[in-house]
């Protein structure tokens, strides 16, 4: 606030103010923003919920269509980087503004915010395209946001078992799987883009500091709710 | 600075936990003879409790106040009121 | 701070002079972005009301030429008749102006955006620049929302609450392109009032002045601060809805489609998730800004301002699990339609809470019926009004036979028009002297008040009996049914009366706008009234105060004793007999 008599520490909350959440704004805003995002998954997934709980066909089993192994390795990959980003958060909140340096007594480096951040950046850059990677092979086997494309080889095997591959549901199941995945996507996706800014503009720069490491925390928020999600997410959409 | 002093919690070893977690999961997932409901129920705890993991120490809700646990607390009863009462147009 | 007498404090802190973009266009000034959704809002609440005009023609005179149709195309209205396809556009876009770029934005985008910082104490929002992004956001979705009548096919035409399947089926409604900008625009503006909320909530909780305590906060602040719930946590399901909509009617999924596996009721159940709590933002604020006004007028404390604050909280609460109240007909499981009637029913009494409070402030009180006054005492009747039809509605068994019919626009317009409106032509003039330094026409605004109100009552009390008797919604041709038709001259009395009020709005119009350059100009608290925003300049400077002021009170301290000869006492005013909050010199404890 350019105005107010400014405090020594930045991350306290604003002053002179009557005594609010205890947090500084930006926390507290993105909090907010949060449990907004909250109920906008709510939308979404629990619209994949109810029609699920909806149909009288069997919808298809896990792992018919879609690759677990594959999606396992996507969520221990984004589940490293909601680390690594606790680990940039730590970093900074020492000082560390650096990227690596050597410590006298160990053999791995210290890392520092750049090499941490830099980690996370990597990492959901990485899970996304994994995603993008399996929705094209998805959609080249024919599962597609309304069911199984006529003539491809999941259609093939969707009318040689039923069951197995909830042919009666194929169009459901396309339809909640892209849209969740998909905008749980876009949302990684927005997260790199901003970490990416952040990084450019403020972390190489060194314009973080121990006493004032606001956009590192407000971000890391974001990136943890992110994956958060992705949690939920897989269990209910891979996995039963 | 952190707005409430506490130990930093060992953020490897809640790394450890989650990828055990994981790993539970899709095992249990992949191991077809256990009946589909205590199946759905396992793997909703397990979620569950990796969430909470998530929330709790990486987004150290754990040491924050309660104040500020409320505001992601608020969403939840409402989103479970919301697809709740909608499952019920078709399974009552 | 140790002023005492009524001094303007240090005026806005010294910038640089700003270009003309960056102070009036680009502006993050919170009091400029209020304004700006002002200019704005009510534009688009003209637009609804000339949408009204052309479908009170053709109910009141089904198939004659309306004037001023040979403006219109030939999809439109053939030989000056309006067509039934655009009857029901006419229906579904007055709804979607009114409650998304109207109502909303003139309660929230304006009021909450120009009073919160001022009345709290603090030199701006949080996130100021959130807060442009959330107006130039709002208009955009405005913009695209207009546009969808200049494209082919034009704007949707299943009712504002656009229910799927109809809005998901092109080859049903006849509408491609505009129910796409339908969705997107809702998106956008979700957006929009995320942004907004995320401010309103975060200022109000931490950038209070020291001394402003929560329940010294005016019931004005209250009310958007819980309006923000709301808004932040119904409107991205909505959001989320319209995206599932928006797949349905363009890539071919069936989210909505029975026909596939998808479920119609649950369109219904996300939007009126996000419905029922988008009405109580659409009053919460009206409640507010007039229990301020009330005050004001009658010279009195709010009475009970505890209960009225527990009253708006038990209100934002409830309004979550009473969605189901519009969907009574819709086939829904009736076991939880049941528990929707006994939810709906009980929500009924917070609201009685808070009228019973009005009265109590005004009772004794030494009234000043000033413009804003009386606006807000006719709140608070028409309000009363529209809650009583309410209780009828929430009564499943009663809704049966009015759901969808005149009865229930009678309602919503009482409640809309007769609340929120009311209460904004009472809190535009009451502002409008901090916001532009001028006052408008004292004279002028009575006129306006009583034709006003004759007209809307005689426009709207109608409809009640129109709706008991049948008169479906959203009926291109009344006199198509026989047994409507003995009613029809009730249709015509609506409808010129309605013409009549639509021609008295122009007085506020041409006050409003006069007064911008000609009006009277303003003193510091021209209302003598205790607010913060009060004790600084008519218009308010950017940054709004040099240092926070403290607050020693609460804000209705009418006719207090300690106050000497005056019958107001303001809330920063330091009386010897005060102490100094402890936060104005100490962070918060704790940390």
């Amino acid at each position: 606030m350019p105005h107010a008599t400014a405090t020594a520490d930045l991350m306290r909350p604003p002053f002179p103010a009557e005594p609010g959440a205890g947090v500084y704004s930006s926390k507290l805003g993105m909090w907010v923003f949060l449990a907004s995002d909250v109920m906008f998954f709510t939308a979404l997934i629990g619209t994949y919920i109810i029609l699920r709980f909806g149909v009288t066909e069997p919808w298809a089993q896990p792992g018919a269509v879609l690759n677990v192994p594959l999606t396992a390795f996507n969520t221990f990959l984004l589940i490293c980087s909601s680390v690594s980003m606790v680990k940039a958060y730590a970093a900074i909140a020492d000082g560390k503004k650096y990227f690596l340096r050597a410590v006298p007594g160990k053999t791995l480096r210290d890392g520092g915010l750049k090499f941490w951040l830099l980690v996370t950046m990597i990492c959901g850059a990485a899970f996304v395209g994994v995603q993008v990677v399996e929705y094209i092979k998805l959609v080249g086997h024919g599962f597609t946001p309304t069911g199984y494309r006529e003539g491809s080889l999941l259609a093939e095997h969707a009318a040689a078992n039923a069951v197995r591959y909830g042919a009666a549901t194929g169009g459901l199941y396309g339809s909640t799987f892209f849209s969740m995945t998909g905008f749980h996507g876009f949302h990684v996706t927005c997260g790199v883009i901003s970490m990416t800014y952040l990084y450019v503009t403020k972390v190489l720069p060194e314009k973080y500091s121990a006493q004032d490491y606001r956009g590192i925390e407000v971000i890391g928020l974001y990136w943890h709710f992110v994956d958060l999600v992705w949690i939920i997410l897989f269990t209910i959409v891979y996995l039963i | 600075m952190e707005t409430v002093a506490h130990k930093r919690p060992n953020y490897v070893a809640i790394w450890g936990y989650l990828f055990v977690l994981t790993v539970i999961e899709v095992a249990a997932a992949l191991m077809s003879h256990i009946p589909k409901h205590w199946l759905i129920l396992i793997l909703l705890f397990l979620a569950i409790w990796k969430a909470l993991l998530v929330a709790m120490y990486f987004m150290h809700l754990r040491f924050e106040r309660w104040r500020l646990r409320v505001v992601f607390m608020v969403p939840l009863p409402l989103a479970a009121i919301l697809v709740l009462a909608t499952i019920t147009e078709k399974i009552w | 701070m140790t002023s005492v007498a009524a001094t303007a404090p240090a005026h806005g802190a010294h910038h640089a002079p700003q270009s003309f973009w960056r102070k009036y266009i680009f502006s993050t000034d919170h009091k400029i972005i209020g304004i700006q959704f002002l200019f704005v809002s009510l534009f688009f609440l003209l637009v609804g009301g000339v949408l009204a005009m052309q479908m009170r023609w053709a109910l009141g005179f089904p198939g004659k030429p309306m004037p001023g149709a040979g403006l219109l195309p030939e999809t439109m209205a053939t030989n000056g008749v309006i067509l039934p396809e655009y009857y029901v556009q006419l229906v579904s876009m007055h709804g979607t102006f009114m409650v998304f770029f109207a109502i909303m934005p003139l309660l929230v985008g304006v009021y909450a955006n120009f009073l919160i910082p001022l009345k709290i104490g603090a030199h701006d929002m949080a996130f100021p620049r959130i807060n442009m992004a959330s107006f130039w956001t709002a208009l955009l979705a405005g913009l695209l929302m207009f546009t969808s009548f200049f494209v082919p096919e034009g704007a949707i035409r299943s009712g504002w609450t656009n229910y799927a399947p109809l809005s998901a089926r092109p080859d049903l409604s006849g509408v491609t392109i505009g129910q796409q900008l339908w969705c997107i625009s809702i998106v956008v503006l979700g957006l929009s009032s995320v942004m907004g909320s995320l401010n309103y909530i975060t200022t109000i909780i931490n950038h209070r002045a020291p001394g402003m305590t929560w329940f010294r906060m005016p019931l004005s602040v209250w009310a958007l601060f819980i309006t923000a719930i709301l808004g932040v946590l119904a409107l991205p399901v909505l959001q989320g809805a319209a995206i599932l909509l928006l797949f349905d009617q363009t890539i071919g999924t069936h989210f909505f489609d029975p026909v596939a596996g998808g479920q119609a009721l649950l369109w219904q159940h996300l939007f009126w998730f996000f419905g029922h709590p988008e009405v109580y933002i659409l009053i919460l604020p009206a409640m507010g800004m007039v229990s301020d006004m009330i005050a004001n007028g009658s010279r009195k404390p709010i009475f009970g301002y505890h209960s009225m604050v527990f009253a708006i909280i038990a209100i934002g609460f409830l309004g979550w699990i009473v969605w189901g109240h519009h969907m009574f007909m819709s086939g829904m499981n009736p076991t939880l339609g049941s528990s929707f009637m006994i939810s709906t029913l009980v929500i009924a009494v917070p609201s009685a809470v808070k009228v019973f409070n009005w009265l109590g402030t005004m009772w004794r009180g030494n009234l000043r019926f000033h413009v804003p006054m009386l606006n807000a005492v006719a709140f608070v009747a028409m309000f009363t009004i529209g809650g009583l039809s309410g209780v009828f509605m929430a009564a499943t068994p009663v809704d049966m036979y009015i759901h969808d019919t005149q009865f229930i626009v009678a309602h919503i317009h009482y409640v809309l028009f007769g609340g929120s409106l009311f209460a904004l032509f009472g809190a535009i003039p009451y502002w409008y002297p901090k916001m532009f330094g001028r006052m408008m026409d004292e004279r002028v605004g009575k006129i306006h008040f009583w034709l006003t109100f004759v007209f809307y009552n005689l426009t709207f009390f109608p409809m009640h009996i129109l709706g008991m008797g049948g008169q479906m919604r959203r009926l291109y041709d009344p006199t198509q049914y026989d047994f409507l038709k003995p009613q029809q001259p009730l249709n015509q009395f609506i409808t010129i009366s309605a013409f009549l009020l639509f021609a008295s709005q122009l007085l506020f119009a041409v006050n409003f706008l006069w007064s911008l350059k000609r009006g009277k100009k303003a003193p510091l608290n021209p209302w003598e009234d205790n607010g913060l925003e009060w004790s600084l300049p008519s218009p308010a400077p950017h940054g709004n105060w040099d240092r926070a002021p403290t607050v020693y009170r609460g804000p209705y301290e009418f006719s207090a004793p300690e106050a000497g000869n005056r019958d107001y006492l303001p809330q920063h005013e330091k009386l010897p007999t005060d102490r100094e909050p402890a936060s104005a010199t100490a962070p918060a404890a704790g940390h």
